[in-house]
């Protein structure tokens, strides 16, 4: 951590980082837009292949989600054939054990899962972003406090917090959230505020501090673009265990209310019929898989891009 | 009745409950498994023990739930299936149900009927108690004198018992005040058992403590939710029973747990929840599963009684109860393993024909038309469910079949606990709709007293009581069999489908897996009370050591 240059992330006015924010507004709109596409392939050409075949994964799972709005491939919910029967051209994933089309309950699985996930990881960053700067800049008491209420949440197993939260809200959509939230909060808000203690203690901060700008002021224009590496990168990790956490929650019982599928409800459904059904089990497993390793490989190709002080040090 | 209902309100998930939590337990009619016809079966049975094994030995069960906390052990107070299960190990009743629900001898040897309002009783002479002490007359009467003071579910089921004397050490005399022809059906349940009175009396026995019973086994361990260890009842009457020397029963509540101890030989026993059970272990060497086609049906409830509920209007609840597909659910949610059924359980002698029914009709336009009239066409409710398979599966294909007319259900998907606690826990209950399952017992009458709110106490929360109603509930069970019996059953199968407040669907098939190569058990191809271990202790193991 020690002996890096401050400002290595774009948008902080006073590092001369040269984004977008700095341009004045009175420029050519399209040339800025043209500008962001050539900067965002540029960048996307910079990640590692991997990345952007997690990238690409991620994608199509997207897509898929955006499928199951249309009703591509039929009414999730709708008993359209026999019970348990295997892929065939009719349902080419097969049916369940209500007759239900595999295809359309998988895209709307992908779409609930990664819908789910996104906001309440949304939430997470937020939340942790806030309380992570704020304690990393302030320090002393707020940053006590801060950091023994999160390691309070921290202390627990991430899904019997979970558990505990479907037990209080009550099963369903916004437990599952709730619950995602409570659990990736911890890890996120602990490295955010690593990352804000160590800007806090820059140069240009203390500048700041020197020439009257205010505390409000030095959180958003000088901390915060700092410490975006971390966020975002923290932020598809908790992803990934978001999704986790959804899929065991559901597997519980304690998540998505039928007949809504969620990539964790279609394996708990699956895993019944494991050995006289197994399509049931094996596509949204794989597509959970993949969903995972989508992320967590992009997220260590952001890694790469954003904090490479502590990766390139490891290589 | 006042008493009744306040005791209700613990009790209340009673039967109701009882019911809902053996959800995943006994067996059904036909075996769909071919290898797991076990020899020749006689009829009415799906399984017959092979006597000629050994005894001895120790016979590992798991089931998914234990007896309830709230009720303790005492078999009276008793109101979940699952208790009974368990407790019929230990207690015994007068008479007792046999494979084509007649009634049958039990710890009464035979009965005469002088009147058709006086049963006597003549009790057999070699039945002790486990302690030893031989059981009398007295137990007898104190024991039903106990459970129609009690005001359990169970009291109301007992019927108007006048009386209970004891005419001499092993014969008793019931009289009642009218005619009640579900009596002997209602004595053979477990909360109707012979227990120890004079040690209940003198203090030496806490029955909610406690169990000590004239039963094949007696309790050498229990660990509330975890698990019971069942020894053998040396001194039990009935020759060469037990077979076993013990039983192990295990609480599972998972049902992917208990088919894999099934698979791997930790369980040589298990109840099953799951309609596809047989098919899931087909293929499975010496696992045998069996289904049992119980009279118990699953029903929704209506709300009528919450202000906020869409149900408060007998229309809209009419045209939600004809809407419902009940062969659907029979065919796609249970596998075809059920079936469409009025109030009174289809399948049980002199029960309703569903088809003639408002439901067996499926009028869909007659359904929209009632929610129009009722001003409710964009009808949303919820519909609160219990996780136990396959009720998610049964709410679905409800769901799917109201969409039909335009109906929206939203489904709440509960554990048992939080389930029971949100419609029993308070008056008005607070909820639309609840899906659940009654036990449907070995007489067509006795199920339909819960139709009554006023006498079944439970269900006051959210129905409330109807004279018309309440009156073919009380003809149904004052008549005697026959054919004027049979006239009232079909206006009560139709008066309950135009109340609607308790919505009868589908009966409910069960399943029992169990390892032919460790133990040979017998089971009855019906059952009535939720009970799949009633033939327990005539089961030996196939190597006994």
């Amino acid at each position: 951590m020690s002996g890096a240059r401050p400002g290595d992330v774009s948008g902080d006015g006073t590092s001369g980082g040269g984004a977008p924010a700095t341009y004045p507004s009175t420029s050519e709109e399209r040339r800025g837009v043209r500008m962001r596409i050539a900067h965002l392939t540029g960048w996307l050409r910079r990640l590692d292949w991997l990345s952007r075949c997690g990238l690409f994964c991620l994608l199509v799972l997207v897509l898929a989600a955006l499928g199951s709005m249309v009703n591509l491939g039929g009414d999730p919910a709708e008993i359209a054939g026999g019970r348990l029967q295997p892929p065939g051209p009719d349902h080419w994933l097969g049916t369940d054990n209500l007759g239900r089309s595999l295809l359309p309950r998988l895209l709307e699985g992908i779409g609930v899962t990664l819908l789910l996930s996104s906001i309440a990881v949304l939430v997470t960053a937020v939340l942790s972003t806030a309380l992570g700067i704020v304690a990393g800049y302030l320090g002393g008491m707020v940053n006590n406090l801060v950091m023994r209420v999160v390691e309070l949440l921290y202390a627990f197993p991430s899904i019997v917090l979970a558990i505990l939260v479907a037990a209080v809200v009550g099963p369903g959509r916004p437990a599952a959230m709730a619950a995602i939230v409570l659990v990736t909060i911890p890890l996120m808000t602990r490295l955010v505020r690593t990352a804000s203690t160590s800007v806090a203690q820059r140069d240009y901060v203390t500048s700041a501090v020197v020439s009257g700008v205010r505390l409000p002021r030095i959180l958003i224009r000088h901390v915060l673009p700092n410490v975006a590496g971390t966020i975002a990168v923290q932020g598809t990790y908790a992803l990934s265990v978001g999704i986790l956490v959804e899929g065991g929650l559901s597997f519980l019982g304690f998540g998505v209310q039928p007949p809504q599928a969620s990539l964790g409800v279609l394996i708990q459904e699956g895993g019944v019929y494991m050995v006289a059904a197994p399509w049931l089990i094996i596509t949204p497993g794989v597509v959970l898989i993949l969903a995972i390793l989508s992320i967590n490989v992009v997220g260590d190709g952001l890694r790469d891009r954003l904090e490479p002080r502590e990766t390139r040090s490891l290589r | 009745m006042r008493h009744t209902n306040r005791t209700g309100l613990s009790i209340a998930c009673g039967v109701t409950a009882a019911v809902l939590i053996t959800a995943g337990c006994s067996g059904g009619d036909t075996s769909t498994d071919d290898t797991s016809t076990p020899a020749e079966s006689e009829p009415g049975y799906l399984a017959v023990a092979d006597s000629s094994l050994p005894a001895g030995g120790e016979l590992d069960v798991q089931t998914h739930i234990d007896a309830s906390v709230a009720t303790g052990l005492d078999p009276q107070l008793a109101d979940l299936a699952a208790a009974w299960q368990l407790m019929s190990l230990v207690y015994e009743t007068l008479v007792t149900v046999g494979p084509e629900f007649e009634i049958e001898p039990a710890l009464a040897e035979s009965w005469d009927m002088p009147d058709d309002t006086t049963y006597v009783f003549h009790l057999r002479d070699d039945v002790q108690f486990s302690n030893g002490r031989a059981m009398t007359a007295d137990d007898v009467v104190g024991s039903l004198e106990r459970q129609l003071e009690l005001g359990s579910v169970w009291t109301g089921q007992l019927g108007p018992v006048e009386s209970v004397t004891a005419v001499d050490e092993h014969t008793v005399e019931v009289a009642l005040a009218e005619p009640y022809t579900p009596f002997l059906a209602a004595l053979a349940n477990v909360p109707a058992s012979i227990l120890p009175m004079r040690e209940i009396e003198d203090g030496t026995l806490n029955p909610e403590t406690e169990m000590l019973g004239t039963g094949p086994f007696v309790v050498a361990d229990h660990r509330q939710d975890v698990s019971w260890r069942f020894e053998r009842n040396d001194d039990y009457w009935k020759q060469d029973e037990p077979g076993v020397d013990a039983v192990n029963v295990q609480i599972v509540p998972q049902e992917a747990a208990r088919i894999a101890a099934l698979q791997d030989g930790s369980a040589s026993l298990v109840t099953l929840g799951n309609v596809d059970s047989p098919a899931l272990l087909q293929g499975a060497s010496d696992v045998s599963v069996l289904t049992q086609a119980n009279t118990d049906f699953y029903y929704l409830m209506l709300n009528s009684q919450w202000e906020e509920s869409p149900f408060t209007d007998p229309r809209v609840r009419q045209a939600v109860n004809m809407a419902i597909d009940r062969a659907q659910i029979a065919d796609v949610a249970l596998a075809g393993l059920g079936h469409p059924t009025g109030v009174t359980p289809a399948g049980l002698p002199g029960a309703c024909e569903p088809g003639d029914l408002p439901s067996g009709m499926a009028d869909l336009d007659a359904a929209r038309e009632l929610l129009a009239e009722a001003g409710a066409e964009n009808l949303t409710f919820e519909l609160a469910i219990f996780s136990t398979d396959p009720a998610p599966a049964v709410a679905q294909v409800i769901q799917q079949s109201l969409e039909e007319i335009g109906v929206t259900v939203e489904i709440e998907q509960l554990e048992e606990t939080s389930w029971n606690g949100k419609v029993y826990g308070e008056a008005p209950g607070r909820f639309d709709a609840a899906l659940s399952w009654f036990a449907g017992y070995a007489d067509p009458g006795m199920v339909t007293k819960w139709w009554n709110p006023d006498a079944a106490g439970f269900n006051l929360g959210f129905m409330e009581s109807d004279a018309e109603l309440t009156g073919l509930i009380d003809t149904v069970n004052s008549v005697p069999q026959g054919p004027e019996r049979d006239a009232a059953i079909t206006d009560l199968c139709a008066a309950v489908e135009d109340d609607a407040q308790m919505v009868p669907l589908v009966t409910r098939p069960s399943m029992v897996g169990y390892r032919a190569d460790a133990v040979s058990v017998s089971l009855h191809a019906d059952e009535g009370y939720g009970n799949p271990l009633r033939l327990l202790s005539e089961a030996r193991m196939v190597r006994a050591e």
